[in-house]
């Protein structure tokens, strides 16, 4: 049926408008507004309704103040893996994904995004007009509000007592970002010897490696890794020093669950170190599941054709670097990553010492 | 034939003068015909006419709007886990893309001044998006695992729109909801597509100049002892600055950055459904009056024509002191085609080289 709707507005003062609402046509059945709205009864009715509607709206406002959930995940069942890359944080992460209720985030990289902007690109986090600049307390909870919105996004299903474990060793950059964000998350801090993680990432870079091999098929953009060994190792060396002191200062000033873990003593004791891991942190599980992650993804399952040098499975030796580095690459090493050589493996002196 | 008086509505909080009249009659069997006019002051939005807004309760709406992140929140705080948005309404948020050195900071200045605008002064909130997107691998954007992958894209769109609604409102803690927000981010013009899919309804300006005199402009500003060379103290970038000692490089670098910048904001701009306007800074150095009503009309704003003819004038390039302009300095000399007298033709060749399609786009032979 015809209508004829007409609404004007304009400001009469700083705030203050003026408004004129002209409606005019023919209908079947009420006019609009007729009666001054619905009977009472009818008023009563929508009288409820609304008061449900507020109810429930407060409900999910304080859910989302006291953070509980952003959907069903809690925020203290999400648990980090940080570290740096070649620290042994697929092998765990494969483990933890086994048991019931557990699953695994595997390398979202939020941390890359946000710490990468943050301690690396980011001239403008000083001043209160940066997206990250200004006081850590809005910085976190506009971080915090990210992660869970993406996590109930991509993982709908983690609800209830389940656990999300994010393994992030090459978001570790972020670690502290992310730890401030979630407080009350838990918190594993994978680390190894850098020497065996250098060199490690030697072998993949080099001819014919893994990660070499990635670029060339033009699997990988950007800038190709260096072919100088001694460039490679040097990369290797601060990217650790890097991604470690960023888990280290994470690690340091977190509140909630957390458990520092060697990649040595998860190898040569790994059914202990995984319980230990999860009785720090306090997650329940069942014993045999452990047990059974623990068989199933041992180093001796992986086949052998998927093992070796160059490979992503590579000799998983601890102590292994001093048969694949050069006494000059040792130094390397052991010189740009001192402070957590002597923090984590205080016992493993820097070996051009001779101590 | 009924009529309904309902003085006295309260608007937003506040009691003020609301006359209402409701008139229907029977015109034949089961047709009506009715005539409603309402008319008042109000402070937070205009009631329109029809009964759904009469029974709609204010506090619902508000309610509503904090937890959707739609329309203005009211309490002055986002809430703790930040998953809603304050007071900043999106659709009153209004772009500024491009790239550095194409006036921006000129045309903020007057937009700044004008009537419930407020700034939020280089955010590079599409910087940390846009790049990292960017930067990701190809197998990486494949992954619904990777925090950015295409797999979830819906969800991590979502997020990017929160995050940004929550960014506005902890820099802008004042800002009221009829209030504009006028986002200088023409060095977060990268993530430009991005931030105008997570914010459809948002304004957008796609301001553009041509790339040679970009390049000139940064040139200049990068030389020793030029303001941007004293500004960037930190971290390596005087040693990579080379304005002084190898110009080429610099001129290609920044070329390069248009290309990316200018691109992405143009992908960006065609693809808005919003408000937008193109702006080229020549045309706004022209005639700045014309170009400024244009914008406004073209946004759907509204202004005064004598409060832009004030803004204009306060922030035009006359006013600026003369100690404050000229070579090395931030106000340089705002002369569209000075490359000419500012490159070389090695350096201008570089530029026309690398933003070639852009310039064919924006600025045709």
């Amino acid at each position: 049926m015809p209508v004829y709707r007409q609404n004007v507005l304009f400001e009469v003062a700083r705030g203050i408008k003026a408004f004129l609402n002209f409606e005019a046509g023919l209908t079947r059945g009420p006019a609009p507004g007729e009666g001054d709205g619905p009977g009472l009864a009818e008023a009563r009715r929508r009288l409820e309704a609304k008061n449900r509607q507020i109810a429930q709206l407060e409900e999910k406002l304080r859910k989302g103040r006291s953070g509980a959930a952003v959907g069903d995940l809690k925020p203290e069942n999400v648990v980090w893996m940080f570290g740096t890359a070649r620290v042994g944080s697929t092998w765990l992460g494969s483990m933890m994904d086994e048991p019931t209720g557990h699953t695994m985030w595997h390398e979202p990289l939020i941390g890359a995004l946000f710490g990468g902007f943050y301690y690396g690109r980011g001239a403008h986090r000083g001043g209160k007009h940066g997206i990250l600049g200004g006081p850590a307390d809005k910085r976190s909870r506009a971080i915090r509000a990210f992660i869970l919105a993406s996590a109930h996004e991509k993982f709908p299903e983690v609800k209830g007592d389940g656990y999300l474990i994010v393994k992030e060793p090459n978001g570790s950059n972020g670690a502290p970002l992310l730890a401030q964000a979630l407080p009350e998350s838990r918190m594993i801090f994978l680390v190894r010897d850098p020497r065996d993680v250098v060199s490690s990432n030697l072998s993949g870079k080099s001819e014919g490696g893994w990660t070499a091999e990635a670029f060339k098929r033009g699997r990988r953009k950007g800038a190709p890794p260096p072919t100088d060994p001694q460039a490679i190792v040097r990369q290797g060396a601060k990217k650790y020093l890097e991604f470690i002191g960023r888990s280290k200062e994470a690690f340091d000033a977190h509140q909630g669950p957390k458990i520092l873990v060697r990649y040595e003593e998860l190898r040569a004791d790994t059914l202990g170190t995984m319980k230990r891991i999860y009785s720090e942190l306090g997650m329940k599980v069942d014993e045999g599941e452990v047990a059974r992650a623990v068989e199933k993804h041992s180093w001796e399952n992986i086949p052998e054709e998927n093992k070796g040098e160059g490979k992503f499975y590579r000799k998983a030796t601890p102590g292994g670097w001093s048969e694949d580095l050069t006494p000059e690459q040792v130094e390397v090493v052991e010189e740009i990553t001192a402070p957590l050589l002597k923090e984590f493996y205080p016992e493993k002196q820097p070996s051009r010492t001779g101590v | 034939m009924r009529v309904a008086k309902k003085p006295g509505l309260n608007s937003g909080g506040f009691l003020l003068p609301v006359f209402r009249n409701r008139v229907a009659f029977e015109v034949a069997r089961g047709i009506k015909a009715f005539l409603n006019l309402e008319a008042g002051v109000t402070r937070d939005g205009t009631p329109e006419a029809g009964p759904e807004n009469i029974g709609a309760s204010t506090g619902v709406r508000r309610l509503g709007w904090r937890l959707t992140g739609r329309g203005p929140a009211v309490d002055g705080s986002a809430a703790a886990n930040g998953a809603q948005a304050g007071r900043v309404r999106p659709e009153n948020m209004i772009w500024i893309f491009g790239s550095g050195r194409s006036g921006s900071t000129w045309l903020r200045s007057m937009m700044s001044d004008m009537e419930r605008h407020r700034v939020w002064e280089e955010p590079m909130v599409g910087q940390l998006f846009g790049v990292f997107h960017k930067q990701a691998q190809e197998g990486q954007l494949k992954s619904a695992n990777f925090i950015l992958g295409e797999p979830t894209r819906k969800g991590w769109i979502k997020s990017i729109r929160n995050f940004v609604l929550d960014g506005a409102f902890y820099a802008n803690p004042r800002i009221k909801p009829d209030d504009y927000l006028v986002i200088k981010e023409p060095n977060g013009s990268t993530g430009a597509p991005l931030l105008m899919q997570a914010l459809p309804e948002s304004r957008m300006i796609l301001l553009v100049r041509d790339p040679r005199d970009v390049a000139a402009s940064v040139l200049d500003g990068a030389r020793k002892g030029s303001w941007l060379y004293e500004r960037k103290d930190k971290g390596k970038w005087r040693e990579n600055a080379l304005a002084d000692t190898n110009p080429e490089a610099v001129t290609r670098r920044r070329a390069n950055m248009y290309m990316t910048q200018v691109g992405n904001a143009r992908d960006a701009f065609n693809a808005h459904k919003g408000p937008k306007v193109l702006v080229r800074y020549e045309e706004l150095r022209a005639d700045t009056l014309a170009t400024m009503k244009r914008i406004y009309s073209e946004l759907g704003l509204p202004a005064g024509e004598n409060e832009l003819a004030r803004v204009v004038e306060k922030h035009s390039w006359e006013n600026i002191p003369e100690e404050n302009k000229g070579e090395g300095k931030f106000y340089r000399k705002a002369t569209p085609g000075g490359w000419r007298e500012d490159l070389t033709p090695k350096q201008a060749g570089i530029v026309e080289k690398i933003t070639a399609p852009l310039l064919e786009e924006f600025y045709p032979a």
